[in-house]
C-alpha cells in the first residue's frame, strides 16, 4: 500500500474554507438576551457537533476534489513464460523479398511478394501478442548497437518498436557481433527471473575474429543465455550444417561460419533456417512451445481514485446536516404557528 | 433581501439536500462516454554531427543541440494530453530511420523516455547530413503508418554536404499530405562542428579543408562557377539555418519554430497542424458535481450579515 497522492493539490489553499461555520452564524436566531434561555448542555453539544460535522464536509468535499489517488504500483506474481532480447537485422539486404520462387519456375498462383523485413516483422508481433506473460528487449543494430528498449513488460512499447523496424529501407552496414554482445549485457544488468533469451533474425552472418569469439563465448557461457537464431535463407538450397550436396561456394559463406560459432558454444543454441513462410511460422511456434518455464512476472496495478472515500464523509455528514436541518424547520415552524 | 429565521431554515435544508443529491450523482453516476481530439506524431531527431555544437540554450544554459532535443521532446511529450500518440526516430545520413511508431504517452512514458535517453550521435550510420531529404524519407515512413502521423523534426538545419538553393533535392510527396512542423536548433552565430570517430566518439572539430563548401552539382556546373568561388568557405561551421529550414518547410507544407521555448506551446502548434482524430475517453463527472455541492455547502455558511444582507432577527 502507498501513500496517497493528489492530482491537483491546489485545493488544498482552500481548506481555511472549513472555518466559515464557527465564524458565520446564519442559521442562528438572535436572542434578545441570551439569559432568558435555560441552560441546555444537550442543544450545546448538538450545536458543537453540528458545526464540526458542517467543516467536516467542506473539508471532506475539497479533499475529493484534490483528486486522492493511490499511485500506479508494481505486483510480482510468477507466470509462464520468458525473456528476450530481440535483435532484428536492419541491414540493406532485408529488403530483399522473401522466399523469392526461382525465376526459371512457372508461377501458377498470384503470390504477394513481402520483404524479409516486413515478413519477419509480422512473425516477430504475432509472436510477442501471443505472450503475454514475457518481458522483451530490443537492440538496434547498424555499425553500433543501441539497446533502445531495454526489457520490459510494456507489450505496447515493444510491438510499437518491432512495427517501427518493418518501415522504410535497411542500412547498410550492420555489427551482429556487437549486437549480440550488447544483448548479453542487457542481461548483466538485471535480476534473475527466468529463462534468457537471445532471439536473432537475421538474412546474412558475419565472420568473427578470435577475440570477439573469446569475448561472445564468455558472456554467453557465463549468463548462460539461450540463443536462438531464425535464419532467413537468401541462397537457394543451401543449408547452415554442411551436408554432402554442397556447392564448393558455400563453404566460406559468413552465415555458415557464425553457424558453426555459434554450434561450439556451451549455451543451449537453436538455429532455425527459414526459406518459406511455413517453415518461418513453425520456428517462431517452436521457440513458443519451448519457452513457457516459471517467470517472475511484474504486473502494474493502475493509479486507483481514492475521492470516493472523501464523498461518502462528506454524504454521511450532509445527511445528518439535512436531516437536523428539516427537523428544526418543522420544528420552528410549529413553534412559529402557535405564537400569534 | 432579508430572510426570515424560519424561512432561513428551510433554505438551508433545500440547500443541503441538493448539495446531497448532487454527491449521491458523484459517488453512483457511470462515467459519461466524451469524445477527446488527439493527435498522432513522429518526433525526428537530428544526431549529426553538427547537433553537437552546444550553442542550444534551455533554461539559461547552452546545450549541446543534441541534448537540448531530447530534453525538449521528454517536456513536450510529459505536455502532450494522454491518449495522444507518440513515436520517435533519428536522422542521419539523408534518411530518417524511425525506432518506435506512435504510442500513448500517459501510460508509456517510462518507455518513450527511456528510448529518448538511449538516442546519442553513436547511433548514426553515417558521417553526412542531408536535412531535407531525411524529411522527405520521414514523410515515406509516414504514409505507412495508420494512422497518419504528424512529424516533428527537431534539427540545426545544416546540410553536408551543402546544397545550392537552385539545385534543391526535390519532392515527390504532395506538400501538406503528411503535416509536420520543424523545429529549428542553435544559434546565430557560425560555431566549429565536434568530429565524432567511427565510434561515435568525439575526436577534435572538423577542420576547413575536411569537408564540402559547394554542392557536389553546383561545382561540376559552369555556369556557377563565378558565384561557387565567391561563396565563403564556412561549411566546417554551424549555425541554425532559419532561412533554409524555412524553404524546406514551405516545400513540404510543413510549420516552421524556430528555438522555442514552451514545451506547451509546441503541443499546441502540433496539435493545430495535426489530422487529429477522436478518441472515447470515459469521463468520470464527479469533479464537477462535487464541486458543485461544495458551493452549495458554503452558499450557506458565506458572511451575508457582513454584506447587509443577513438581519438580526
Amino acid at each position: 500500500m502507498s501513500a496517497l497522492s493528489w492530482t491537483s493539490p491546489g485545493f488544498f489553499y482552500l481548506l481555511p474554507l472549513a472555518l466559515l461555520p464557527w465564524l458565520i452564524h446564519n442559521q442562528s436566531k438572535t436572542i434578545a438576551w441570551a439569559k432568558l434561555l435555560p441552560v441546555d448542555p444537550l442543544s450545546r453539544w448538538i450545536n458543537l457537533l453540528l458545526k464540526s460535522l458542517a467543516s467536516l464536509i467542506i473539508i471532506s468535499l475539497l479533499l475529493a476534489l484534490a483528486g486522492p489517488y493511490i499511485p500506479e504500483q508494481t505486483v510480482e506474481r510468477y507466470g509462464e513464460g520468458a525473456e528476450f532480447v530481440v535483435l532484428l537485422d536492419r541491414s540493406r539486404s532485408m529488403d530483399e523479398i522473401f522466399a523469392r520462387p526461382p525465376l526459371n519456375t512457372l508461377r501458377t498462383e498470384r503470390t504477394r511478394f513481402k520483404s524479409k523485413r516486413v515478413v519477419s516483422t509480422d512473425y516477430l508481433l504475432e509472436f510477442v501478442e501471443g505472450r503475454p506473460d514475457d518481458r522483451f528487449g530490443y537492440v538496434y543494430f547498424s555499425t553500433q548497437s543501441v539497446e533502445i528498449l531495454s526489457l520490459t513488460y510494456n507489450k505496447a512499447a515493444i510491438l510499437a518498436t518491432i512495427r517501427a523496424g518493418g518501415l522504410g529501407k535497411g542500412i547498410s552496414k550492420t555489427n551482429i557481433v556487437e549486437a549480440l554482445q550488447l544483448a548479453a549485457r542487457m542481461y548483466e544488468k538485471e535480476a534473475y527471473r527466468g529463462s534468457r533469451n537471445v532471439l536473432l533474425i537475421s538474412d546474412g552472418g558475419q565472420i568473427l575474429s578470435d577475440a570477439e569469439k573469446r569475448r561472445l563465448k564468455k558472456i554467453y557461457e557465463q549468463m548462460n543465455l539461450n540463443l536462438y537464431w531464425i535464419y532467413l535463407r537468401s541462397v537457394r538450397g543451401m543449408t547452415l550444417d554442411e551436408t554432402s550436396q554442397d556447392s564448393v561456394l558455400w563453404e566460406d559463406l559468413p552465415e555458415r561460419k557464425l553457424h558453426a560459432f555459434f554450434k561450439t558454444l556451451d549455451v543451449p543454441y537453436q538455429a532455425y533456417e527459414a526459406g518459406s513462410f511455413e517453415e518461418y511460422s513453425a520456428a517462431i511456434d517452436d521457440i513458443d512451445q519451448q519457452q513457457y518455464q516459471p517467470l517472475l512476472v511484474v504486473e502494474r496495478l493502475p493509479k486507483q481514485s481514492k475521492a470516493d472515500v472523501f464523498l461518502w464523509v462528506a454524504f454521511g455528514g450532509l445527511l445528518i446536516w439535512a436531516a437536523s436541518f428539516w427537523l428544526s424547520y418543522i420544528g420552528v415552524r410549529q413553534a412559529y404557528r402557535k405564537t400569534p | 433581501m432579508i430572510l426570515s429565521y424560519p424561512r432561513r431554515i428551510l433554505l438551508t435544508a433545500i440547500i443541503m439536500s441538493l448539495s446531497l443529491l448532487l454527491i449521491v450523482a458523484a459517488l453512483w453516476l457511470p462515467p459519461v462516454p466524451r469524445d477527446v481530439k488527439i493527435m498522432d506524431s513522429i518526433f525526428v531527431l537530428d544526431i549529426t554531427d553538427s547537433m553537437n555544437v552546444e550553442d542550444a540554450v534551455l533554461d539559461g544554459e547552452n546545450l549541446r543541440r543534441l541534448t537540448w532535443a531530447k530534453e525538449f521532446t521528454r517536456r513536450t511529450l510529459l505536455e502532450m494530453p494522454c491518449g495522444a500518440h507518440a513515436g520517435l526516430a533519428i536522422f542521419s545520413e539523408a534518411r530518417s530511420l524511425i525506432l518506435m511508431n506512435p504510442i500513448e504517452v500517459c501510460a508509456n512514458y517510462h518507455d518513450l523516455t527511456q528510448m529518448l535517453a538511449q538516442i546519442n550521435p553513436p547511433m548514426a550510420w553515417a558521417r553526412s547530413s542531408e536535412v531535407s531529404k531525411a524529411t522527405y524519407t520521414a514523410i515515406r515512413q509516414a504514409e505507412e503508418i495508420d494512422p497518419k502521423p504528424s512529424i516533428v523534426f527537431l534539427t540545426d538545419g545544416h546540410e553536408s554536404p551543402p546544397v545550392h538553393e537552385s539545385l534543391f533535392p526535390k519532392f515527390q510527396g504532395t506538400p501538406g499530405e503528411v503535416k509536420g512542423v520543424i523545429v529549428g536548433i542553435g544559434g546565430k552565430d557560425l560555431l566549429p562542428i565536434p568530429k565524432t570517430n567511427e565510434q561515435g566518439e568525439i575526436e577534435g572539430f572538423w577542420e576547413v579543408n575536411e569537408v564540402m563548401h559547394v554542392d557536389v552539382y553546383a561545382s561540376t556546373r559552369g555556369d556557377m562557377a563565378e558565384r561557387n568561388a565567391q561563396k565563403p568557405r564556412t561549411e566546417h561551421l554551424s549555425s541554425q539555418k532559419k532561412s533554409h529550414l524555412e524553404t524546406l518547410a514551405n516545400r513540404v507544407g510543413f510549420d516552421f519554430v524556430s528555438s522555442p521555448r514552451d514545451p506547451q506551446k509546441l503541443v499546441d502548434r502540433i496539435r493545430d497542424v495535426s489530422d487529429t482524430r477522436e478518441v472515447t475517453i470515459d469521463y468520470d463527472l464527479y469533479a464537477w458535481l462535487s464541486g458543485l455541492a461544495l458551493l452549495l455547502v458554503l452558499l450557506v455558511f458565506l458572511p451575508y450579515r457582513w454584506i447587509g444582507l443577513g438581519d438580526d432577527n
